[in-house]
């Protein structure tokens, strides 16, 4: 029996208890009828004035267009035709290659780089909406003095000689950065310190995994983080750790993630992977089987595990004396004979920020003797080297006053740590802050000094994620302000100013060409690595100690919040990370993958725990802690009632209420009835960061016991889980009375028996015979999509993707609250289930149906059919009756209300200008990206070839992590596409109607037992 | 009777403002349509001269056609590789050269003004070499042949398929100054494409679409 017959998917907590159905109507808000009929008078005078309007209008001379062409032509450049650079993303630290799209001198589009050996083509959202940033006014154009606008000349000298003084006094100088992955910055950077007597560079990471670091430093004595190799991993276990979703570099753990549960490999291979977590992380969606655990209870769980396998390896570990093990015991000794039998190919990973925990990971992974295989520590990732103790120590100097320098880049202390406002006072007592944020941020208004950095699209650099990779950034425009790399400012406080290219290029040639043997000449190196965007070369791999056994302590016992109290989990979200893209537009709309709510920070509870406390989604709750601590405010946030959460829990996104945000006051439409996306604070959300908690020498964002309390307030959330819903209206009669699942998925078992996973009505069309000849008969090509449920893990790069690619607007936050966002491809997000939910992500786009509802129903042809399958959407003759948004079965559809003009006109410039920019009044949706088809096509057609399989990339399909969409040609049997189109796991979604989609879904198939306990709908 | 009087001027109005109208008929248009737009350029440059007289290929100066969506419109410095020489017109520079003669001098280097525009717009001096103390100005044509934006016309599968420049523009190279020939209209694209796979083009079968989005996404 197929599970994804039976099991029941629910949206939203109203959907799963009947109280909410499908809206029928494909627009919530019915326009106002007029009070009166209209009168024959009232006709013809409305019919006059029209025809006198447009008579008018036909009367205008047509303006004059102006041609305007190079005086001296660039050779590289065409008018017209675009240019893409390989570059590195700069988004976080993870430093994923992008390949940067280039129009006519503007960089319209980022994309992943598929010969970066770590990225591996993939980018994520984060990355993928950095480009907006480029184009930001609000970006600093020149350095600030005391928050006066300075010339550089002006504070080159002010600040050398207050360095000067530091010099010849020998003051303590502190560069405070977050993880500096170019080895040119580092070179320079300890040139720059070195010339101190008493200088030191603190790093620190936002989201910092530093207790990784810490625990390797006891157990192997080496202060690193690992590299995890998911691709090698057959059996992964993960406490807490989101490692698809925000947790170190999720691009690179996604693509290996998903090249260990390749099912259309020969043999088919599925990783089997257990998440053991508080809240829902996107990681935790895709678990095969996903535990609730409290965050308090991961050090007994670890504990247990670790004696269970150290009893297999023979290993002494004294565990005695223990609380119980909070899952079920039969689980944890599945989990750890899993474990056991996949030595080798197994790897544990845990997101906690408690060393001993850490430690205990360290433990595992090497009874299991993981190291050197599923992990590495000698050539270890550099993308996170935060160190919180000596973040630690710099606070404690900076609170002695013995701090006379403090410089502070690519990090925001005082956003990022918690009692800022302390930090505040402090700061203003040292005698020299500089800041080199590329805007005005919390720490830079405290900063005596502001010396804007580039974006990274507009500067030289490098990066080396990986030992032996070392990435280059290439700028891609002129810098649009006058801001100066970090690189070229510590070289002018050196008095040996130079560009930043000379710096990196003589840095290449001393340290970086001797590591590699391919080429003779370093220009020839040079050359080849500006244009692959990265070079391979060697490096000494480090040498660890022997594990040191000493370091590993059990965790006896549960640290449980006293009763009435809940444990708060502060956490990243994936589009909004630690906070540092606030003023991102894109970021902001972008939906959540869990919880589906834009422009927002809330308090998400479980089910339970909001009944027992009697809040319902949308009541303002007060967090406060137990400590009474003047110095942590109380948060007053929404309440998100999250499924499948645990119930002694509340989590609360990091990244919000960011200074900037105040710009999105006027994001959106201005009309009557607008309201603005900040809140009553005049930001966007609220910062939790305050509720950060130091513990044993490390920042961590869980463990804090927080009390609840009602406000009576309340604040509507943007929401988006129940907009577009496929639900199908209780009136319609199955076809052959079988229900069939929107979503569908199986289980391993029942994949290898039968390749479907299931009945074979899965993967026929329910009706075979058709009583009309077919509507349209494709002769040349015939596009179609295949996404892939199994790979998808419901990050959203592809959401982002889209909105670079297609010029889709931001409607802010009460826009989307009316169902009125834009986005053209939406993750539906699915559970199934309970306490313990499932999640099924599924990307719904137009699905360029054969017999498509739309286009029957267009009363001016405005959407039609072409003779490639593609569902056409003409805007210049829609006339937005909406008559085919309310008949599209997929809600796919969306409705420009407004002109929706860009809050910032300066980021006009990254509009597509191969895509019209919809006005008023028109439809608009998913066009498979026609304008890469027409580019693909006319390119094939000039250089006489035949259009191959891979030569269009949809914008979505290109930058996937996971790799989950294929898109071609289906009239060409070798196609991916075409290949994907045939397996036994591709179902149609809504097939039973017969619209014929053109994009198939392939299941998703979960590692578990065929009957794990799953509820079913019966 | 006043207002009897009325209706017979109005009819009468009306009868010769109609007859007025008759013979400009044909110049009726529907509103966007630019067919025979032909306005002045800043240089004014003699398509004539250049492609019809000294019969210089299109693609010479409109390369993009052939690479890229727009045929584009040269930059000042492809008209450099000949008028670095050639800074006046040939009759003026022989009637100069015949003059010196006669006088017993050196002939005069003649620049003609239109071509002291295009070395005025590059900020250069009389010898022809960047002037430091002039700003170059960009040349700003006045566009002719303009789709509307939500059309993306490509000039690359018409050049490949061997489409003629003057199908569409019409007798440019007997034209001094270029005018607008052809309508744009949508119709008359449509039709041509339905002739094109009827008869072919230049004796090639072809396949040129139309659908919608060939044209408008």
């Amino acid at each position: 029996m197929d599970s994804s017959d039976t099991k029941r998917y629910w949206q939203s907590m109203e959907e799963r208890n009947g109280e909410w159905s499908a809206s029928p109507d494909e627009f919530p808000e019915p326009l106002p009828e007029p009070a009166t009929a209209m009168s024959r008078r009232g006709f013809l005078q409305t019919a006059g004035f029209t025809l006198a309007t447009a008579t008018l209008t036909g009367c205008g001379r047509t303006p004059v267009e102006k041609a305007i062409p190079y005086l001296v032509q660039p050779d590289e450049i065409i008018p017209g035709r675009s240019l893409w650079y390989a570059s590195t993303c700069g988004a976080c630290s993870a430093g994923c290659g992008v390949l940067v799209k280039n129009r006519d001198g503007r960089p319209i589009k980022l994309e992943g780089n598929p010969e970066h050996p770590v990225s591996r083509g993939g980018l994520c959202a984060v990355g993928q909406a950095s480009l907006l940033e480029l184009y930001d006014s609000e970006r600093l154009k020149q350095p600030l003095a005391a928050g006066q606008p300075a010339s550089w000349d002006e504070v080159d000298q002010a600040v050398l000689a207050k360095l000067d003084a530091i010099r010849t006094s020998g003051g303590a100088v502190r560069f405070l950065t977050g993880t500096v992955t170019s080895p040119t910055l580092q070179a320079l950077l300890a040139e720059f310190l070195g010339q101190f007597r008493d200088a030191h560079h603190v790093v620190y990471d936002p989201l910092s995994v530093s207790a990784v670091a810490d625990a390797h430093q006891q157990t192997h004595g080496l202060r690193v983080v690992p590299r995890y190799r998911f691709d090698r991993a057959e059996v992964i276990t993960s406490l807490d750790a989101d490692f698809l979703g925000t947790w170190i570099s999720p691009v690179e753990f996604t693509a290996g993630y998903c090249a260990g549960r390749n099912l259309e490999a020969d043999p088919p291979q599925l990783s089997f992977h257990i998440q053991f977590e508080s809240r829902m992380s996107l990681t935790g969606t895709k678990a095969d089987r996903r535990v609730r655990v409290a965050p308090g209870e991961l050090g007994v769980l670890a504990t247990h595990l670790a004696a269970r396998l150290a009893k297999r390896a023979g290993v002494r570990f004294a565990a005695e004396g223990l609380d119980a093990i909070p899952i079920s015991p039969e689980l944890l000794d599945e989990v750890a004979d899993r474990l056991w039998q996949a030595r080798g190919r197994s790897l544990v990973v845990c997101g906690s920020q408690d060393v001993r925990l850490q430690v205990l990971m360290n433990f595992l992974n090497h009874l299991l003797g993981n190291y050197g295989k599923t992990l590495d520590i000698e050539s270890p990732s550099l993308q996170r080297q935060g160190n919180d103790g000596e973040l630690e120590n710099l606070l404690r100097e900076l609170r002695e006053g013995r701090v006379a320098a403090l410089l502070v880049a690519g990090v925001n202390p005082l956003y990022d740590l918690p009692s800022s406002s302390e930090l505040a006072g402090i700061l203003q007592r040292v005698p020299l802050v500089v800041s080199f944020a590329e805007r005005v941020d919390e720490t830079a208004s405290v900063a005596h000094f502001v010396c804007p950095d580039h974006h990274f699209l507009e500067s030289w650099s490098d990066a080396e994620v990986i030992p032996g990779v070392v990435s280059l950034f290439q700028p891609v425009i002129h810098p649009l302000g006058q801001t100066r790399a970090l690189a070229e400012t510590l070289a002018a406080w050196m008095r040996k100013p130079q560009p930043v290219y000379d710096l990196l290029r003589q840095n290449w040639r001393m340290r970086i060409f001797p590591r590699q043997r391919g080429e003779n000449e370093f220009d020839a190196f040079w050359d080849r690595a500006v244009h692959d965007g990265f070079a391979m070369v060697e490096h000494k791999p480090l040498q660890a100690k022997p594990f040191q056994f000493d370091a590993v302590r059990a965790i006896p016992s549960v640290e449980k919040p006293p009763s009435g109290a809940l444990a708060l989990v502060l956490y990243p979200k994936v589009g909004m990370l630690d906070g540092r893209h606030g003023h991102n537009a894109w970021l902001q709309e972008l939906p959540d993958p869990i919880t589906k709510v834009a422009w927002d920070n809330y308090a998400c509870l479980s089910p339970a725990t909001a009944a027992r406390l009697g809040v319902r989604q949308g009541d303002v709750v007060r967090i406060e802690t137990l400590s009474a601590d003047a110095a942590t405010p109380a948060l007053e946030l929404p309440v998100y009632i999250q499924p499948g959460q645990h119930d002694d829990v509340v989590a609360v996104p990091l990244g919000y209420g960011r200074q900037g945000t105040e710009r999105f006051a006027k994001v959106g439409p201005r009309w009557l009835f607008a309201k603005p996306s900040v809140g009553e604070n005049g930001r966007v959300g609220v910062r939790a960061a305050p509720l950060l908690r130091w513990t044993g020498g490390c920042l961590s964002p869980v463990g804090r016991e927080v009390r609840i309390a009602k406000t009576g307030k309340q604040h509507a959330l943007a929401c988006t889980q129940s907009h577009h819903s496929l639900l199908t209206p209780q009136n319609i009669p199955w076809i052959g009375g079988k229900k069939r699942s929107i979503v569908q998925e199986t289980t391993w078992p029942a994949f290898l028996r039968s390749r479907s996973g299931g009945t074979a009505s899965h993967t026929e069309p329910p009706l075979k015979e058709d009583l009309w000849p077919p509507d349209h008969v494709y002769h040349g090509h015939r596009w179609a999509m295949v996404i892939d449920l199994n790979a998808c893990t419901g990050c959203s790069a592809c959401v982002v993707a889209c909105q670079a690619e297609n010029n889709i607007p931001v409607v802010g936050r009460d826009e989307v609250r009316r169902q009125r966002e834009m986005h053209w491809l939406r993750i539906d997000r699915y559970y199934a289930g309970e306490d313990d939910v499932d999640v099924v992500h599924q990307p719904m786009l137009c699905q360029h149906c054969d017999y498509a509802p739309c286009e029957t129903v267009c009363p001016v042809l405005a959407t039609l059919h072409s003779e490639e399958g593609l569902n056409q959407q003409i805007y210049n003759r829609c006339v937005g009756t909406r008559y085919c948004a309310n008949n599209c079965p997929y809600k796919v559809r969306r409705f420009n209300w407004f002109d929706y003009s860009r809050e910032d006109r300066l980021q006009n410039l990254a509009l597509n200008p191969d895509v019209s920019v919809r006005s008023r009044g028109v439809m608009e949706k998913c066009t498979f990206c026609v304008q890469r088809i027409q580019e693909a096509k006319i390119e094939a057609r000039r250089q006489g070839k035949q259009l191959a399989d891979g030569d269009v990339r949809t914008a979505c399909q290109q930058s996937c992590p996971a790799q989950a969409i294929l898109f071609g040609d289906l009239n060409d049997p070798k196609s991916s596409v075409a290949q994907a189109m045939r397996s036994p796991r591709r179902y149609r979604v809504l097939e039973e109607f017969n619209f014929r989609p053109a994009v198939g879904y392939l299941k998703l198939v979960r590692n578990r037992a065929e009957d794990s306990g799953e509820k079913h709908d019966g | 009777m006043g207002s009897r009087m009325l209706t017979v001027v109005l009819l009468v109005g009306l009868f010769f403002s109609v007859l007025a109208l008759v013979p400009q008929i044909t110049a009726l248009r529907l509103p966007g349509n630019q067919q025979g737009y032909e306005p002045p350029q800043p240089i004014a440059f003699s398509h004539r001269l250049h492609a019809g007289e000294l019969g210089i290929a299109c693609l010479y100066c409109h390369s993009g056609a052939e690479k890229s969506r727009h045929a584009g419109i040269p930059a000042a410095s492809t008209c450099m590789n000949c008028h670095r020489e050639v800074t006046a017109p040939f009759g003026a520079v022989r009637a100069e050269e015949a003059a010196a003669k006669k006088e017993g001098r050196k002939p005069e280097r003649i620049v003609s003004p239109e071509l002291q525009k295009l070395y005025d717009a590059l900020a250069l001096n009389e010898k022809l070499q960047r002037d430091p103390e002039k700003m170059p100005v960009a040349i700003a044509w006045n566009k002719i042949h303009n789709t509307p934006d939500f059309v993306y016309f490509d000039h690359r599968p018409h050049v490949a398929a061997g489409v003629s420049c003057q199908q569409c523009h019409g007798p440019v190279e007997a034209m001094d100054r270029v005018r607008q020939v052809s309508s744009l209209s949508m119709g008359w694209c449509v039709n041509c494409h339905r002739d094109a796979n009827q008869r072919g083009i230049a004796g090639n079968k072809v396949k040129a679409s139309t659908d919608c989005a060939s044209c408008h996404y």
